[in-house]
């Protein structure tokens, strides 16, 4: 399948990517290109220019500091998973990072981009000719919905699996644009829109993404259901952390809806709870109820509901043990 | 617009004229004439179209050629040395380890930047490195043993 | 077994391993000619459509574009793989019948220009009412899909032999059972591709095509084109897989033909993915029910089925996949009354076509699954069932088979054996457990008209040896089996065979590789082939050996008198002698071989002995299913196969493994999903067939049989052990979590549901 015809720019530093994107609204960036490329060849992304961020020098890195852990944006899953302590001290990451796509995604993805992944949906994930069986779908940039059956909404589905990871890991990360330099909260980059899903800012891209040293002090881990071992996408994902000292868990998942969720009501009924069976046993009821969940994908909404208790269920049992 | 751009491969440098849009793939088959590197999906969900990127194992497929512009790459006609075959190639001949043979030079690659990261390899390792590499003929049985066998004769070394 | 061969039975590499390790195996998608254009196909986007008007003027004028050609355009001559079956065209004409049916077809400098030329070619289409199920599909006022075929159904099979109502009445127990098989896409590696070129000289047009079938291919081509078949040339190159999918003609290999010829240039037309998934062929969708009567100690007495085949929008092979259904219903057990009825049906949907086992694992799901629920019902062990049931090799067969060797109740035994059935089955922890399917495959078949294959042998003046076979080698090896064949035969080293195969303008007639018939029928055709230069040449040393030339071996290049190994004379020496004797050269054995039919008839009309010979197989799986995910895992999968005498054991052990993989992929894994006749999963991510880390550790087990028809004892191997994977894992479900399931695939969803269902009951 052909890419679309683009421009194509390769910036040599951040503050060069940045004023392309302002000065382009259409431009999109690219990093290791495996999201990106594909959407374009099914043509359900086409920028007028792309933003190839593999010129960029420093944005490639691991580092530990005042307890911190600092990812670059453009290093590789590969780099992230075999880091000797994201390996020991955050599992949900290595974990997350190491079942993303297969070996070949994880060494030319990165984590920024899988971070800034789009959306997915069974109407949108398709060939050109595929989709003119029906009306352009609002997402591809007509007005119906096909999941919906409505206009101008979209239940595209989040599918990363390293976001719910540090999502739980309570990271947070770095925009930079053309009006300067932010630090925020990951979640707050996910806009729960179908259509669009990142809000960035103008001009902004992400370029680093800071774990706190809290993170490291407790149990984390991330599950994945997927059809097979490995290329997949989660049918669902779902990351837990839990502190040693106050017995706080985040909960947080993937694939079930149009971004990647923290189940807060959930992190609150556990708060202060002894991980008993009764406990781990009540959240299965809980655990769907702050997801929006629609048959974007070929999957079942029962199975995914199924699954999300499973999940979150297996992950506390594991937290439970301390491991 | 199109541009010249200069590449890399298997130790040659070629100089091409290419439009931004056109992947790794593409440029290697169609202006290079390299046509063991295959398109199975191009879709990067297949791993039939991976080469060797500085030692990495690339989908060439969702790779730009522009962007593989300043990079070693290596296709499966640049692994054999001087008309002989390398000893992933031979395990793979003698064992059996392909049937059509179409997903054969993908695996082969990947199983070469896996070797080289992991010089002895465990079997689930193999397995969990060559799941993005789809084969319908073989069951897969013969193509880990042959790369198994492969690190074996290899001594650990590449 | 006494016999003892140097190259038949060796575990040698394929011919072409080599070339296919580094890179210079060619496949059509490879081939690169000067000035060559590229095609691609406008598809339609509904399920069920009049077309009212194709408007390409547009497309037409696009700088660069070389040529556009539509339905209306092309030669009022429908197609098929089966003659009675024709009802397909290249290019739509006045209607689609299912979305991805091929309207248009363009081709232009560059695949670029193509794409945006598809975009310019404006279709009116008039929608019309689709319908998406057979049992829909055969009410009273559906949509008809084709003009005259009523109820929608192209072809019915009812074939009673002996007595069932009697059997019935006789029987201890009699069950009737449900059941349902999904479509499978075949999903090989090579995406479709062919290059058509006119050579002007020979007023030929040179298709080269990944098919599996060069010489029938021709023949459709040539119909097609209205051309005689002379004027059409089809080589095959290095194929990347098939497993029935290319047996067809497609629009791809039409119209680059078409273009080429109009415009005097190579022409080339590649199928994406999605187009593979969609637009080319699956195995076809089946709802089956089943009727058993059985003695008390489990003897199978007599069988009804009834089945309806999915067809989608066009028949492909749809009577010869029905017929395979029924008569195969017959082995590897003793069923002495059937009753067959049969139904395929067309719908709005993708088409079914031939597929690894080709209607038979539809009803050997069936049966396998039916036979373990019997067992259940009268408290036996469903292997010795089995064993029990077994057809015998010599035994009168109610079909009109002809069963010279059969080992499929060893295979059982083995089988069972090597999984632990005795110390398994039953006696494992919930969740875990051992299940097994039977099987048996023809070796080619024989009573169609046109199955018969060709070879030459031809010695050089160097003493090598060039075969020249019609056989179309699609990956499976069969280049390598037919040189090693040659190589026994003239007791020279594999090494110094060549082959040169499926080229209709050079190789000899073959039917190509479809219902596994290669080894057997373009093996036996160069087996004698070259007997016939052995025995020349024996004849021409025989004097200076001072033996005759029926004493004489040739062994390791060298020929040697029998019990004298020192009386020899080299191969290449021979050959000198041959030639100073003034003997005329090159030294050429020709050959065309045909299985014996006494009913020269085709398997629609009359039954008959359906192949020379029959494999048989047993397939045990132990499988563990995670009651909390209900995921299965498959740890364990053995095969035991009667394939006659392996000539080559690595590469059959290699179709075992890969047929294993299938197998588990439709147990398991693999569903082409539609919505209204929409394909919702024509990718390899969303289809999602099995990886490296998904297959289980296999085991092969060879029971070795010396059929006397086959070339040196083979008969089938790989097509038929595709048939009981699914039943056997299906089966292992069951004694692992006590859930039936009679719907493939088995998915953790559905594991999960029969799981609540079952607590639920035993509250």
């Amino acid at each position: 399948m052909r890419l679309p015809k683009f421009d194509y720019r390769r910036p040599e530093s951040i503050q060069e990517a940045c004023a392309i994107l302002l000065e382009q609204p259409s431009a999109k960036v690219m990093a290791g290109g495996t999201d990106l490329l594909v959407n374009m060849k099914h043509r359900v992304e086409t920028p007028s220019t792309i933003v190839s961020l593999k010129g960029l020098p420093d944005l490639d890195f691991v580092r530990k500091a005042n307890g911190e852990v600092r990812l670059g944006a453009l290093t590789p899953l590969k780099r992230v998973y075999n880091d000797p302590f994201v390996a020991e001290k955050l599992p949900a990451l290595a974990i997350a990072a190491s079942s993303v796509g297969s070996y070949h995604h994880q060494t030319m993805g990165t984590i920024g981009g899988n971070l800034c992944q789009q959306t997915r949906c069974k109407y949108f994930n398709q060939s050109k000719w595929w989709r003119s069986s029906r009306p352009i779908c609002f997402k591809a940039g007509g007005e119906q919905c096909h999941v919906a059956k409505k206009e101008h909404v979209c239940y595209s589905t989040y599918c990363g699996d390293v976001a719910p990871a540090l999502l739980v890991l309570g990271a947070e990360v770095i925009l930079t644009g053309g009006h300067g330099i932010r630090q925020v909260p990951l979640e707050e980059v996910f806009s729960g829109e179908g259509k669009t899903p990142l809000k960035l800012g103008s001009g902004a891209i992400l370029t680093e993404i800071i774990i706190p040293k809290q993170a490291a002090e407790g149990f984390s881990t991330y599950k994945k259901s997927a059809n097979r071992g490995s290329i997949d996408f989660p049918i669902v994902g779902a990351a837990v952390w839990r502190s040693g000292a106050t017995g706080e868990s985040r909960i947080a998942l993937t694939a079930v809806d149009r971004k990647p969720v923290r189940a807060r009501q959930l992190e609150d009924f556990l708060k202060g709870k002894q991980l008993d069976e009764d406990t781990i046993k009540a959240v299965d009821g809980l655990v769907a109820k702050e997801t929006q969940l629609m048959t974007s994908s070929i999957d079942s909404l029962s199975y995914k509901r199924k699954l999300m208790g499973l999940l979150v269920q297996g992950a506390l049992s594991e937290a439970k043990g301390g491991k | 617009m199109k541009q010249a751009i200069a590449l890399t491969v298997n130790g040659d440098t070629y100089e091409v004229l290419i439009a931004p849009n056109q992947t790794l793939l593409e440029v290697l088959r169609d202006k290079l004439g390299l046509t063991g590197t295959k398109k199975g999906c191009d879709l990067g969900a297949c791993g039939a179209c991976t080469v060797l990127l500085d030692g990495e194992a690339y989908l060439s497929c969702l790779m730009l050629a522009v962007d593989a512009v300043g990079k070693e790459i290596v296709t499966i006609e640049g692994l054999s040395q001087g008309g002989e075959l390398h000893p992933l190639q031979k395990s793979f001949v003698e064992l059996g380890g392909l049937q059509c043979g179409f997903c054969t030079p993908g695996i082969i690659m990947t199983a070469k930047a896996v070797l080289e990261e992991e010089p002895q390899p465990t079997e689930e390792s193999v397995k969990k490195k060559m799941a993005g590499n789809l084969c319908r003929c073989t069951g897969y049985k013969k193509v880990v043993e042959s790369i198994m066998s492969a690190s074996g004769s290899m001594g650990g070394k590449q | 077994m006494e016999k003892q061969f140097n190259v038949v039975g060796q575990r040698l590499p394929m011919v072409d391993a080599a070339a296919k390790v580094n890179g210079s195996a060619q496949f059509t998608d490879d081939l690169m000619l000067p000035g060559m254009l590229h095609g691609k196909v406008l598809r339609s986007p509904l399920a069920h459509a009049k077309i009212l008007n194709v408007e390409v003027s547009k497309a037409a004028r696009l700088p660069g574009v070389k040529g556009v050609v539509t339905g209306a355009e092309i030669p009022d001559r429908q197609y098929g793989i089966v003659p009675k079956a024709r009802d397909e065209y290249a290019l739509a004409k006045g209607k689609v019948r299912y979305i991805g049916d091929e309207v248009a077809a363009v081709c232009a400098i560059d695949r670029e220009i193509a794409e945006e030329a598809l975009d310019l070619i404006e279709v009116d289409y008039e929608e019309l009412p689709g319908v998406f199920d057979p049992l829909d599909a055969l009410k009273e006022g559906a949509p008809i899909i084709h003009e005259g075929v009523a109820n929608n159904t192209s072809f019915a099979i009812r074939k009673e032999f002996g007595d069932v109502e009697g059997a019935f009445a006789a029987s201890h127990l009699v069950s009737e059972d449900s059941f349902y098989s999904q479509p499978v896409n075949h999903a090989p590696l090579e995406p479709h591709s062919a290059v058509a070129q006119y050579d002007p000289i020979r007023g030929q047009v040179v298709l080269w095509s990944s098919t599996q079938i060069p010489f029938f291919l021709r023949r459709n081509l040539a119909a097609t084109l209205q051309i005689p078949e002379s004027r059409v040339r089809v080589i095959k190159p290095k194929v990347g897989g098939g497993f029935g999918q290319k047996i067809d003609m497609f629009a791809k290999d039409f119209c680059a033909a078409w273009f080429a010829m109009k415009l005097g240039k190579p022409v080339k037309f590649t199928y994406e993915r999605d187009e593979v998934f969609i637009a080319t062929r699956q195995r076809h969708p089946m709802y089956l029910t089943v009727k058993t009567g059985m003695t008390k100690d489990g003897k199978i007495l007599g069988q009804q089925f009834l089945s309806y085949a999915d067809g989608g929008a066009y028949n492909s092979t749809a009577p010869t996949m029905m017929a395979l259904s029924c008569f195969f219903l017959m082995v590897p057990y003793h069923v002495p009354n059937l009753l067959y009825e049969g139904y395929h049906v067309y719908t709005n949907k993708p088409v079914g076509g031939a597929m690894r086992g080709h209607g038979i694992p539809q009803a050997r799901f069936a049966v396998e699954r039916q036979l373990d629920l019997m067992a259940e019902r009268l408290n036996l062990d469903p292997a010795e069932i089995r064993w029990k049931n077994s057809i015998k090799a010599g035994e009168p067969h109610p079909g009109g088979f002809v069963i010279n060797t059969c080992g499929f109740a060893e295979s059982v035994k083995a089988a069972a054996e090597a999984i632990g059935w005795k110390e398994k089955r039953g006696k494992l922890p919930f969740g875990r457990g051992v299940g097994l399917g039977g099987a048996s495959f023809p070796s080619g078949v024989t009573n169609m008209s046109h199955i018969s294959s060709g070879a030459v042998v031809q010695v050089g003046q160097d003493a090598g040896v060039n075969v020249f076979t019609g056989a179309a080698d699609i990956g499976q090896g069969a280049e390598t089996v037919i040189a090693q064949i040659v190589a026994e035969v003239l007791g020279v080293k594999l090494d110094d065979v060549r082959v040169t195969a499926a080229d209709t303008g050079i190789t000899p007639l073959d039917p190509g590789t479809f219902g596994s018939g290669v080894t057997v029928r373009a093996g036996n055709a160069a087996r004698i082939a070259a007997e016939s230069v052995r025995k020349r040449l024996f004849e021409c040393v025989a004097d200076e050996l001072e033996a005759n030339p029926e004493d004489l071996v040739a062994k390791d290049g060298v020929i040697f008198v029998t019990g004298s190994p020192e009386v020899n004379i080299t191969f290449a020496k021979a050959l000198k002698a041959y030639q100073y004797k003034d003997l005329p050269m090159p030294l050429v054995g020709r050959a065309s071989w045909m299985a014996d039919t006494s009913e020269p008839t085709t398997l629609f009309n009359q039954p008959g002995n359906f192949s020379p010979n029959y494999s048989f197989m047993t397939q045990a799986a132990e499988v563990e299913v995670d009651t909390k995910t209900g995921k299965v895992k498959v740890i364990k999968m053995v095969t035991a196969h009667d394939c006659g005498r392996p000539i080559n054991p690595m590469l059959v052990e290699g179709q075992l493994e890969g047929s294993i993989a299938g197998g588990m992929g439709q147990a398991l894994y693999e569903n082409v999903i539609t919505e209204k006749g929409q394909v919702m999963n024509p990718s390899f991510l969303d289809y999602g067939f099995p990886t490296t880390l998904e297959v289980p550790e296999m085991e092969s087990i060879d029971i070795e049989t010396d059929d006397p028809v086959g070339p040196f004892g083979a008969k089938e191997a790989g097509e038929g052990t595709q048939l009981s994977p699914a039943p056997a894992i299906v089966n292992a479900i069951y004694d692992a979590i006590g859930v039936h399931f009679n719907e493939l695939p088995v998915t953790p969803e559905k594991i999960l549901k029969a799981l609540e269902e079952k607590k639920k009951q035993s509250a």
